[in-house]
């Protein structure tokens, strides 16, 4: 991973993005999580360094507890880290206030969750809506019918959460996190919550999504035969990645 | 879009909303009748007294315009000295009695002919004038209210009166008897309580007043014209600050019922707010949508609220056909305002608290 120090952070206009770029679109590095636990700060994280390019899929796969969570909150910027650098395309999270984060965060990532996380009140077409109307471009039915026809929504689109199967409600949440094109896709067990018959259709839609429309996605699994869909692997352990040999 | 979030999230839970809902109509309904009462009360009262159709009224120093509470009363001697003067054409005195035996009463003790000649006279609808010294006037309404016909007899200041005469509302009181029995009943011999004087021509009141002014310095002379505008809560001693108490007491109610709804709804939606962070919602989104939330919520009580408040009128004005309560759009939208202003008084706080979540606990609450 040498190339990566010689890289420079430029404008997001000067620089040519594509899956040909050797620019990392996510990278880490020294990262350090300390959560405060009564007087004892407890290490979530100690030194991770990750690197992702454009169009990368890539498994994180450890125990539970080692930290996989913690590092997708930080690179998603939904928590500041301790020590060490994220940089998220170019922009570098940690030099950035909270409103800056989440101004990248609506226009640069979409997350999936274990727990799908839909807004309970909406339907499904709400709160696919929902996250383009914050996205701020407002409505695009053109990319709300083509994301919905590629996940197999169209039937289920005016149920509510609570009237859709595990599996729709991890598909309408996957349409949510990409209706707005993200840079990266970040998953956290997506497929924790689902049977295997249900897993299996996610997982393949989330390969179809890195192979066909070439999007970039990290996802976190337990599971090897989930993190086998994808291009790479990393394991970590006690907060470090223990390995990062690309697989092919 | 926000629109329709925060119109979901209020059908999700539609017995908290109707809750909130209720306690700003609540809200409303109590300002505008509270202000619709007194208001309403003022101006009939103000109107009765300057229906009369005297010029001026001679009060005690320093007597209340609520007739019924004057001070004590003056020697009726006082007449003759204002007969005596230039430009009246009559004086009438009467002695007012205030009773609340089985409601409250102002009763006017009146010398029949001199306030036929100060007034323009009553209008009988049924019966005759007083003659005998227990006849008793009643208005029309006092007669509606009260269950009272000609012929009955009437129990009020432990006296028992004959009903003489059903007359015309809009003479100053809804009772009337004869001066002298009030006199006497009360202990009030050769005493009233109010002058009232006729002048010649209306435009000499100005003149009288001054005549008056000058024989019996420091008395209250209350040109009748403008009674209207004197009978506002601010010239009543303690009935603005009443008002003003009730109305921070509405409010009160339902601003707290607002935090309250407010706040359990931020606390059960913890993991939403966190998801809509995630999403790249920023502060100013939570905290909109919250805002929104409870004004939307406040719209509807105050629409409820308004429907409550002429219910309310209709209810009462049927069981008490003497009150009035005056309703304008001036104190409906006032109240809505200030009910408007409190549900977003009430809802900062929990949309504060909301916004300021951290997304990563929030995702985790259960
Ligand atoms: N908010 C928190 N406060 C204190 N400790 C935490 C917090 N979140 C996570 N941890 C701890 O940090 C470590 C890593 O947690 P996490 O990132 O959730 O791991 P994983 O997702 O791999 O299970 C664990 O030991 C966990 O107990
Ligand atoms: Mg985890």
């Amino acid at each position: 991973m040498q190339f990566t120090d010689t890289i420079q952070t430029l404008p997001e206009t000067e620089r040519i993005p594509g899956p040909m770029s050797l620019e990392p679109i996510l990278k880490t590095e020294n990262l350090w999580k300390l959560y405060h636990a009564g007087k004892v700060d407890v290490p979530a994280l100690r030194g991770v360094n990750l690197a992702v390019l454009p169009g990368e899929s890539l498994a994180i796969m450890g125990p539970s507890g080692c930290g996989k969570s913690s590092l997708l909150y930080l690179i998603g910027g939904l928590a500041q880290a301790s020590r060490g650098r994220v940089l998220v395309d170019g922009n570098d999270l940690s030099t950035m206030s909270d409103a800056e984060r989440t101004k990248l965060r609506r226009h640069k990532i979409g997350f999936v969750f274990q727990r799908f996380n839909l807004l309970p009140t909406l339907s499904a077409e709400g709160n696919i809506a929902i996250a383009q109307h914050l996205h701020g471009d407002g409505f695009d039915p053109h990319r709300f019918d083509v994301v919905t026809k590629m996940l197999g929504l169209e039937g289920r689109l005016k149920h509510k959460p609570s009237e859709l199967s595990g599996g729709e409600q991890q598909r309408v949440a996957i349409a949510r996190a990409i209706i707005n094109e993200p840079k990266i896709l970040l998953a956290d067990e997506p497929t924790g919550n689902l049977d295997t018959k249900n897993s299996e259709i996610v997982l393949a839609m989330l390969r179809q999504l890195n192979k066909d429309m070439g999007q970039t996605i990290v996802m976190i699994t337990h599971n090897p035969e989930a993190a086998a869909y994808f291009d790479r692997i990393v394991h970590m352990r006690d907060g470090v990645i223990v390995d990062g040999v690309p697989t092919d | 879009m926000m629109g329709h979030l925060v119109y979901r999230n209020l059908l999700h839970r539609p017995l908290r909303t109707l809750i909130g809902m209720t306690a700003v109509a609540v809200e409303v309904a109590l300002v505008v009748l509270i202000v619709g009462l007194t208001s309403g009360l003022l101006t009939e009262t103000a109107k009765r007294i300057e229906g009369i159709g005297a010029d001026i009224m001679l009060q005690p120093p320093a007597a209340s315009i609520f007739l019924g509470f004057s001070g004590s009363p003056m020697p009726i001697k006082i007449a003759d000295k204002l007969r005596e003067m230039k430009y009246v054409q009559s004086v009438s005195p009467a002695l007012l009695q205030f009773s609340s035996s089985g409601g409250v009463d102002v009763l006017y003790g009146i010398d029949r002919d001199s306030f036929r000649a100060v007034s323009s006279g009553f209008v009988f609808l049924e019966g005759r004038d007083m003659q005998g010294p227990d006849d008793l006037l009643v208005d029309d309404w006092a007669a509606k209210a009260k269950h009272i016909k000609l012929g009955d007899k009437f129990r009020i200041l432990e006296h028992e009166w004959n009903v003489v005469g059903i007359v015309e509302h809009g003479k100053g009181a809804r009772l009337f008897v004869p001066l002298a029995t009030l006199q006497d009943l009360v202990g009030a011999r050769d005493k009233a309580s109010i002058f009232l004087v006729k002048c010649t021509r209306p435009e000499h009141t100005g003149d009288v007043t001054e005549q008056i002014r000058h024989i019996l310095p420091g008395y209250t002379i209350r040109p009748l014209k403008d009674f209207l505008s004197l009978m506002t809560s601010t010239n009543i001693p303690g009935l603005e600050g009443f008002i003003n108490a009730m109305i921070a007491l509405a409010v009160a109610i339902g601003l707290l019922v607002i935090f309250l709804s407010m706040y359990t709804t931020v606390i059960e939606r913890t993991r939403d707010i966190g998801v809509l962070k995630s999403l790249g919602a920023d502060k100013g989104f939570i905290i909109r949508a919250l805002l929104a939330e409870s004004a939307m919520l406040c719209c509807a009580g105050i629409v409820l609220g308004v429907g409550l408040s002429y219910g309310l009128r209709a209810a009462f004005l049927a069981a008490f056909p003497t009150l009035s309560i005056l309703i304008t759009a001036g104190w409906l939208l006032k109240a809505a305002a200030i009910a408007l202003v409190g549900a977003l008084f009430g809802a900062s706080y929990p949309a504060w608290m909301a916004s300021r979540k951290d997304p990563v606990d929030a995702l985790l609450y259960d």
